[in-house]
């Protein structure tokens, strides 16, 4: 082994020792090794997951449509109305529910002594019927959401088939008096509509005749929001109508997983000195979980005689057990009760402890 | 368990992982580590060696050529601890043995001149290529040592999991990381012995045509003095 051998050795000799001792003092060493220890975690079974959230209920019902449907005041109401909806097909079907344009048309048809202008046109009609016109506004106001817009629709697109019903209520008014009341059914607004859409002028014509025709029947079917005023979305707000909301339950006072298994707990912490007498009938009976169904007073008693839902856990060996099982945890029901569970719970909207299931086992 | 050293098998700890694994495995490392240590040795060595015999013989063969008298630079130089001064050393003392006597036979001297020098080539190479084939060795076998070590660990840790009833990774990963550790020096000891050894290998080719280019050189020089002798 010459000089150069020596050398080679205790360099390589030297370097796999400080590599290596290195590496044992934790250089290259994993900087954040994963802990690979389990740590306990604690369960707690529910045998039953909840029937509703705890959450407090989200939304209110919408208010219902209140507007539309009252009042008599048909004639007024139709007045203001129906001189926009009408004049619509006869002009343009496009044109939105804008008073003005409808007006204008009606006019022409029918040299009524209304040729004023579109808004000035409805007042001066409730004037002649001041009783009714001043009901269907306030209705118009408090009237919740869903019922404007259909009114507004009804103008616009349906507006050549009621409109033009109306219309021919009007033009009655405007010729004949006693045409005031003829409004049209649906089924005459409709084949008006066909009519209207053709032209404004014989739409409103049709109108009239068949109008004409039922006067009874049409007042009845008036009152289908046309008489709401152009206005009667003035009085909506943005709050939200709190018509329902007081109906509702108090949110507190639902069974959810938590309070559910906290009963159950409770349940079985009160049976349990009963449950220690009760003798264990043989090998493997602890093996039996029984479903039992209570019905419970609500001061704790049985109402009723606990009854098997379901038995788990039953084999050939403990089989001759289970009934067995099942008459001793009644008895353990019998006479641990009253139980003492938090009345609060005792029946809630979706549940409480006046009707509950419970799995019995000997320990 | 050696309480003194960390055994965590969680840091990459090679005492630990040592200490934890198998008889075998530890026969395994242990073996695989000292071919590392011998193979960096030997590299080592070569390093110095054939760097320092390279540079040393370009001096010596260039000093040659330029001489005047061969017999004055013999006795000068001829006795260096180099490759070429032992060639030209095993020339000369032919040269001076076959022409010793009266009568000169040119044609035997030359054959005679051209194989020893031939043989003092040869165990040049023979001396300077000593440690190659453990280079060689090291660089085939250790992977496959390691995995043997590899194999038996890991058939170590699932007795382990049929013994415990536990697949968890706690009672599989260590086994496996000592298991593993055993490849890891076995790849650790092997690649730099094949680089080496080809590394190595060509140098040594070089180093051989070099000594043989002399040795062709400097028998040429004889035969003309020989054909110049009377």
């Amino acid at each position: 082994m010459d000089r150069a051998e020596k050398v080679g050795l205790g360099v390589a000799i030297a370097g796999h020792v400080l590599l290596f001792g290195l590496m044992s003092l934790g250089f290259l060493d994993t900087p954040n090794p994963v802990k690979l220890k389990q740590t306990p975690v604690e369960v707690s079974l529910v045998p039953e997951v909840a029937l509703e959230a705890a959450a407090p209920a989200s939304s209110e019902a919408p208010s219902e449509r209140v507007s539309p449907q009252e009042g008599e005041p048909e004639d007024a109401a139709p007045p203001a109305a129906e001189p926009e909806p009408a004049p619509e097909p006869a002009p343009a079907p496009a044109p939105a529910p804008e008073p003005k344009p409808e007006p204008k048309p009606q006019p022409k048809p029918q040299p009524a002594p209304k040729p004023a202008p579109p808004k000035p046109a409805p007042k001066p009609e409730p004037a002649p019927k001041p009783k009714p016109a001043p009901k269907p506004k306030p209705v118009a106001k408090p009237a919740p959401k869903p019922k404007p817009k259909p009114p507004v629709r009804e103008a616009a697109e349906k507006a050549p088939a009621k409109p033009t019903a109306k219309p021919a209520a009007k033009p009655a008014p405007a010729k004949q008096a006693s045409a005031s009341k003829s409004t049209s059914s649906k089924s005459t607004s409709s084949k008006s509509a066909s009519t209207a859409k053709s032209s404004g002028k014989p739409a409103a014509k049709p109108a009239a005749k068949q109008g004409s025709g039922a006067s009874e029947k049409a007042t009845a079917s008036r009152p289908r929001g046309g008489r709401l005023g152009d206005d009667f979305l003035k009085g909506l707000s943005a709050e939200p109508s709190k018509a329902k909301s007081s109906d509702a339950p108090p949110s507190a006072a639902r069974v959810d997983g938590a309070a559910l298994a906290a009963i159950q707990q409770a349940i079985a912490r009160q049976i349990q000195p009963c449950a220690d007498k009760q003798v264990d009938p043989g090998p493997g009976a602890n093996q039996i979980v029984t479903t039992l169904n209570l019905r419970l007073n609500r001061d704790g008693t049985l109402s009723a005689t606990p009854t098997v839902v379901r038995q788990r856990g039953v084999d050939d060996d403990n089989q001759r057990y289970a009934r067995r099982v099942v008459d001793l945890g009644i008895a353990a029901f019998k006479g641990c009760s009253p139980l003492k569970l938090p009345a609060e719970y005792y029946a809630t909207a979706n549940g409480g402890w006046s009707n509950i299931n419970y799995n019995w086992k000997l320990r | 368990m050696n309480p003194i050293v960390n055994t965590d098998a969680a840091t990459l700890s090679p005492i630990a992982l040592f200490l934890q694994a198998d008889w075998v495995v530890k026969g395994v490392m242990l073996g695989l580590l000292l071919a590392s240590i011998w193979t960096w040795a030997i590299i080592i060595m070569f390093w110095l060696k054939v760097g320092r015999t390279r540079k040393a013989t370009e001096k010596f063969e260039r000093d040659f050529w330029k001489a005047e008298d061969i017999d004055a630079f013999y006795k000068s130089n001829g006795n260096a601890d180099l490759p070429s001064a032992r060639v030209l050393a095993a020339g000369v003392a032919e040269w001076r043995r076959s022409t010793q006597g009266q009568v000169i036979d040119r044609e035997g001297t030359r054959d005679r001149l051209a194989t020893t020098m031939g043989a003092a080539v040869a165990k040049e190479i023979d001396e300077l290529s000593d440690r190659l084939n453990v280079l060689a060795t090291v660089g085939s076998v250790a992977p496959f040592v390691g995995l043997f070590g590899t194999v038996w660990g890991i058939m170590r840790s699932f007795t382990s999991i049929a013994s415990q009833q536990n697949t968890s990774l706690a009672v599989v990963a260590p086994g496996i990381a000592e298991a593993l550790f055993a490849t890891a020096i076995g790849l650790f000891a092997a690649i730099p012995a094949v680089i080496a050894y080809n590394r190595f290998s060509h140098g040594i080719n070089r180093i051989e045509a070099r000594l043989n280019r002399f040795a062709d050189g400097f028998h040429a020089t004889l035969s003309r003095q020989l054909d110049r002798e009377r």
